[in-house]
C-alpha cells in the first residue's frame, strides 16, 4: 500500500471515531504533533512539582503538610504515566526517558508558562492548586476523547486523581479566604500574581496550524479560547464570591456575544519566557531537574549494573 | 497534663512521664525523618522511585502525627503546637534523623538502618502496658514492612555496583556510623520505661536485635561491618541536638508562626 | 538489549481482589523486575487496594495486532450461543404455567443481599 491510500485510511480510521494504538502504523506528522503534546505534558507535570515542592517543607499544619506531599507527589506520578506514553512515541525515533528529560535540560521541549513563575508565599501553594490545576483540569478533561488510546488512558487516570487536587487547592485557600486579614491579603496577592499567567496558560485565541492538524487528528476537540471561556466560567464567579477582586478592569461577560471579554496577557512577555526559558524561576527550577537527572545518573547506572551483575 | 487529668486517667507520674518521654522519642525520629525524605520530592534519582519515595515520607509523617496524637491525649499539647512551636531541645529525636540527607547513597543507607531499627523498636512495644500505644506499633508496624522491602534492595545494588556507586556507599557507612549510636538511646526515662512495661527492651537489648539483623544484609551487600556505631556527642534523647534540628523547625515552621493564632 | 544501561519497561498489572484476574494499568521503568514491584505499588494503587501485583518486562508479552480489526471478526449469527438466543422459552414455559429460570435468580437465592451475603466493604488502609 502506497503512503497516500495509508493516510487516506488512517483518517478513515480517526474519522469513524476509532482510537489509534503506539504500534499502529501512523502518520509521521501524527506521531509527532501528539509526541510534541505529551512530551510537553509530561514534563510540565514534572516541572510542576517544584513550585509547590518549595512549601511541603514549610506547611503551616500536620494535614497540610502531609496534603501537600501527596498533592506534588502526584504531579511527580502522572509525569511518570505520560513520559511512559512519550517514550513508546518516541522510541521509533530512538529516544527514550533519557533522552526526553535530556531534551528538557536542553530547552528542546517547553513547559508550561505557568511553571516558570514565582510562589513566594503559602497562598501562592493555594492558588496554584485552585486555579493552575483548575487550569489544567479543563485542558486535560478536555482531551479524554483524544484520538491516541494510551493517551486517552493515562488521562483517566490523571483527571481522576486531579479531583483531589481541586479539593486540596479550594481548601487551602478558603481557609485562607475566611482567616486573618494578613492571609485575606496574602490570597488577593496571589490571584493578582497568577491571572496573567493563567490566561496565557491556554494559548494563543487565534487556531494555529499545527493546532488545526490536531484537531484535524482528533487529538484535541477543542480550541484554546473555548478552553479560556470555560475557565472563566467556571472561576471568575468563585474567586469574586470570596470578595477577592480580579486584576483586570476590562474583564466583563458580553450578554451579546456570550462571551467574557478580558484584557490580553502579554503574548509577547510570556511567548519569550517559555521558549527561551527566561522567566523568573526558569533556570533555578530547570537546574533542580538536571540536579536529579544528570547528577543522579550514576544511581540509575549503578541499579542497571548491579542488577546485570546479579542476573549472570 | 496536671496531677488531676493524669489520675483520671488512672497514670501515676511516674509512669506518665516515662510514656510521654517514649511517645516524643517516636514521634520526633519519624517527623525528622519524613521531613528529609520529603526534601528528596522531584529530585530522586528517577521519576518512578520519587514518587515511590514520598509515600515513605507520608508515611514517616503519618507515624509522627499518631504519636502526637497520644501525647495530645495524655494532656500534651495539640499535634500541630507540637510540631511548630516547640524548641530544639524539647524535641527527643535521635541527632543522625536531624542531619541532611546527603547523597542518595547516605539517604538511602540512614533510611534502611533507621527502619531497621524502628522494626526492633515497635517489636519492643508491641506488648506495650500502655494499650493505645500497643495497637497503634501493630499498624504502623505494617506500613513500615515496605519501607524494608523497598529500600534493602536499593542498599545493596548500589553497594555491590562498584565504581563510584560502592565508593559512596562505603563514604555514607562512615558518616552515618559516628551518629548511629544515638539511636538506641532511651534517654534518662530507660529504666523507667522498662520497669513500667512501656518496652519490652533496653538500649542493649535494641541494638542487639538490630546488629543481628543489620550484619546479614551488609554482608549480603559486601559491606565490612565497621563494629559497634559512635554514640555521637549530643543525645538527641536528653534534647541536646546539633544546629541542624533548629534550622529543621525553623523551615517547618515559617509559614506557622507568621500568625501563630491564626487557622491554616 | 545485553548491554542496557538504562531502565527497562515493565508492564504492570494489579489484582484488586482474591476473587478478580489481575487487569492492566499501565507501564513504568525499573532497574529490575523487584524495583519494578515495589515502586509500582506506588505508581499505581496510592489510593487503590490490591492483593497481589505482577510486572512484566515489556519483550515478554505477546499480543494481537492493534489495526487489524479483522482478528476479532465474529459477525455472523451466534445467538445459539447466548441468552438472548432463547428468550422463546419464556413463552413456551408459560403453557406449563411456569417461567424461564435464569442464573441469576440461582445466584440471588443462594446469596441474598438482605443476609450480609454482600461482599463486604474493604477495609480502610490505615
Amino acid at each position: 500500500m502506497n503512503q497516500d491510500a495509508r493516510h487516506a485510511q488512517f483518517m478513515e480510521r480517526i474519522e469513524r471515531g476509532e482510537k489509534i494504538e503506539a504500534t499502529d502504523w501512523m502518520p509521521d506528522e501524527y506521531r509527532k504533533l501528539l509526541l510534541k503534546l505529551i512530551h510537553m505534558h509530561g514534563v510540565s507535570e514534572i516541572m510542576g512539582a517544584f513550585p509547590e515542592k518549595e512549601w511541603v517543607p514549610k506547611a503551616p499544619t500536620l494535614k497540610r503538610k502531609l496534603a501537600i506531599m501527596a498533592k506534588v507527589q502526584d504531579e511527580m506520578g502522572h509525569g511518570q504515566l505520560l513520559l511512559r506514553v512519550a517514550e513508546d512515541l518516541a522510541a521509533p525515533l530512538g529516544k527514550g526517558r533519557e533522552e526526553l528529560l535530556d531534551d528538557l535540560l536542553a530547552g528542546r521541549v517547553k513547559f508550561h508558562n505557568v511553571f516558570h513563575m514565582e510562589s513566594p508565599t503559602w497562598a501562592d501553594a493555594g492558588v496554584i492548586g485552585w486555579l493552575v490545576d483548575g487550569a489544567a483540569i479543563i485542558n486535560q478533561a478536555a482531551l479524554l476523547d483524544t484520538s491516541y488510546a494510551p493517551y486517552a488512558r493515562v488521562l483517566k487516570r490523571i483527571c481522576a486523581e486531579e479531583s483531589f487536587h481541586m479539593q486540596h487547592g479550594e481548601n487551602i485557600i478558603l481557609t485562607l479566604a475566611r482567616g486573618t486579614k494578613g492571609q485575606r491579603q496574602m490570597l488577593q496577592e496571589a490571584v493578582d500574581r497568577w491571572w496573567e499567567s493563567l490566561l496565557f496558560f491556554f494559548g494563543p485565541v487565534e487556531v494555529t496550524p499545527a493546532a488545526q492538524r490536531m484537531i484535524d487528528y482528533r487529538i484535541r476537540i477543542k480550541t484554546n479560547e473555548e478552553l479560556r471561556q470555560q475557565f472563566l466560567n467556571k472561576y471568575v464567579p468563585r474567586i469574586r464570591s470570596l470578595g477577592l477582586t480580579i486584576p483586570d478592569p476590562h474583564l466583563r461577560y458580553d450578554e451579546k456575544q456570550k462571551k467574557w471579554l478580558y484584557t490580553q496577557p502579554d503574548w509577547e512577555k510570556f511567548g519569550e519566557i517559555v521558549r527561551y526559558n527566561r522567566g523568573p524561576k526558569s533556570e533555578e527550577r530547570i537546574g533542580l531537574r538536571r540536579f536529579a537527572h544528570e547528577e543522579q545518573r550514576w544511581v540509575r547506572e549503578a541499579m542497571v549494573r548491579a542488577h546485570k551483575m546479579q542476573a549472570v | 497534663m496536671t496531677m488531676e487529668q493524669a489520675a483520671q486517667m488512672g497514670l501515676e507520674s511516674g509512669y506518665r512521664q516515662a510514656l510521654t518521654a517514649l511517645l516524643y522519642q517516636l514521634a520526633d525520629d519519624e517527623l525528622c525523618l519524613g521531613h528529609r525524605d520529603s526534601e528528596w520530592l522531584g529530585l530522586a534519582p528517577d521519576i518512578e522511585g520519587d514518587v515511590a519515595f514520598s509515600s515513605i515520607a507520608q508515611d514517616e509523617v503519618g507515624h509522627a502525627v499518631f504519636y502526637l496524637e497520644r501525647l495530645h491525649e495524655l494532656g500534651e499539647k495539640d499535634p500541630d503546637s507540637l510540631a511548630f512551636f516547640r524548641g530544639a531541645e524539647a524535641w527527643r529525636n535521635a541527632v543522625l534523623l536531624e542531619q541532611p540527607n546527603g547523597d542518595w547513597a547516605r539517604t538511602i543507607l540512614r533510611h534502611f538502618l533507621y527502619d531497621l531499627f524502628d522494626d526492633v523498636r515497635t517489636e519492643a512495644l508491641l506488648h506495650s502496658s500502655y494499650e493505645p500505644l500497643a495497637q497503634g506499633v501493630a499498624k504502623i508496624r505494617r506500613e513500615e514492612h515496605y519501607h524494608l522491602l523497598h529500600l534493602k534492595p536499593w542498599l545493596i545494588r548500589l553497594a555491590r555496583a562498584g565504581g563510584d556507586a560502592q565508593e559512596r556507599m562505603e563514604q555514607a557507612v562512615m558518616e552515618v556510623w559516628a551518629q548511629l549510636g544515638g539511636l538506641f538511646s532511651l534517654g534518662a526515662e530507660e529504666e523507667e520505661m522498662i520497669h513500667h512495661g512501656l518496652i519490652a527492651w533496653g538500649r542493649e537489648e535494641l541494638y542487639r536485635r538490630w546488629e543481628d539483623r543489620a550484619k546479614p544484609v551488609f554482608a549480603e551487600a559486601g559491606l565490612k561491618w565497621p563494629g559497634p556505631p559512635s554514640v555521637p556527642e549530643q543525645d538527641g534523647r536528653r534534647g541536646r541536638h546539633t544546629d541542624h534540628l533548629t534550622e529543621l523547625i525553623r523551615t517547618m515552621s515559617e509559614v506557622a508562626v507568621g500568625d501563630p493564632a491564626a487557622r491554616w | 538489549m545485553a548491554d542496557r544501561r538504562e531502565y527497562e519497561v515493565f508492564e504492570v498489572f494489579v489484582r484488586k481482589k482474591k476473587t478478580d484476574a489481575h487487569v492492566h494499568v499501565g507501564s513504568l521503568n525499573a532497574p529490575s523486575p523487584d524495583i519494578a514491584l515495589t515502586t509500582a505499588r506506588e505508581n499505581f494503587l496510592r489510593r487503590e487496594n490490591a492483593v497481589n501485583l505482577w510486572v512484566v518486562p515489556r519483550g515478554e508479552i505477546h499480543e494481537t495486532p492493534c489495526d487489524e480489526g479483522d482478528w476479532f471478526a465474529r459477525e455472523l449469527d451466534r445467538k445459539y450461543r447466548e441468552v438472548s438466543g432463547y428468550s422463546e422459552n419464556g413463552r413456551l414455559w408459560k403453557t406449563y404455567r411456569e417461567r424461564a429460570l435464569y442464573l441469576e435468580e440461582i445466584v440471588q437465592d443462594l446469596h441474598p443481599p438482605s443476609q450480609g451475603n454482600r461482599p463486604r466493604p474493604r477495609r480502610e488502609r490505615t
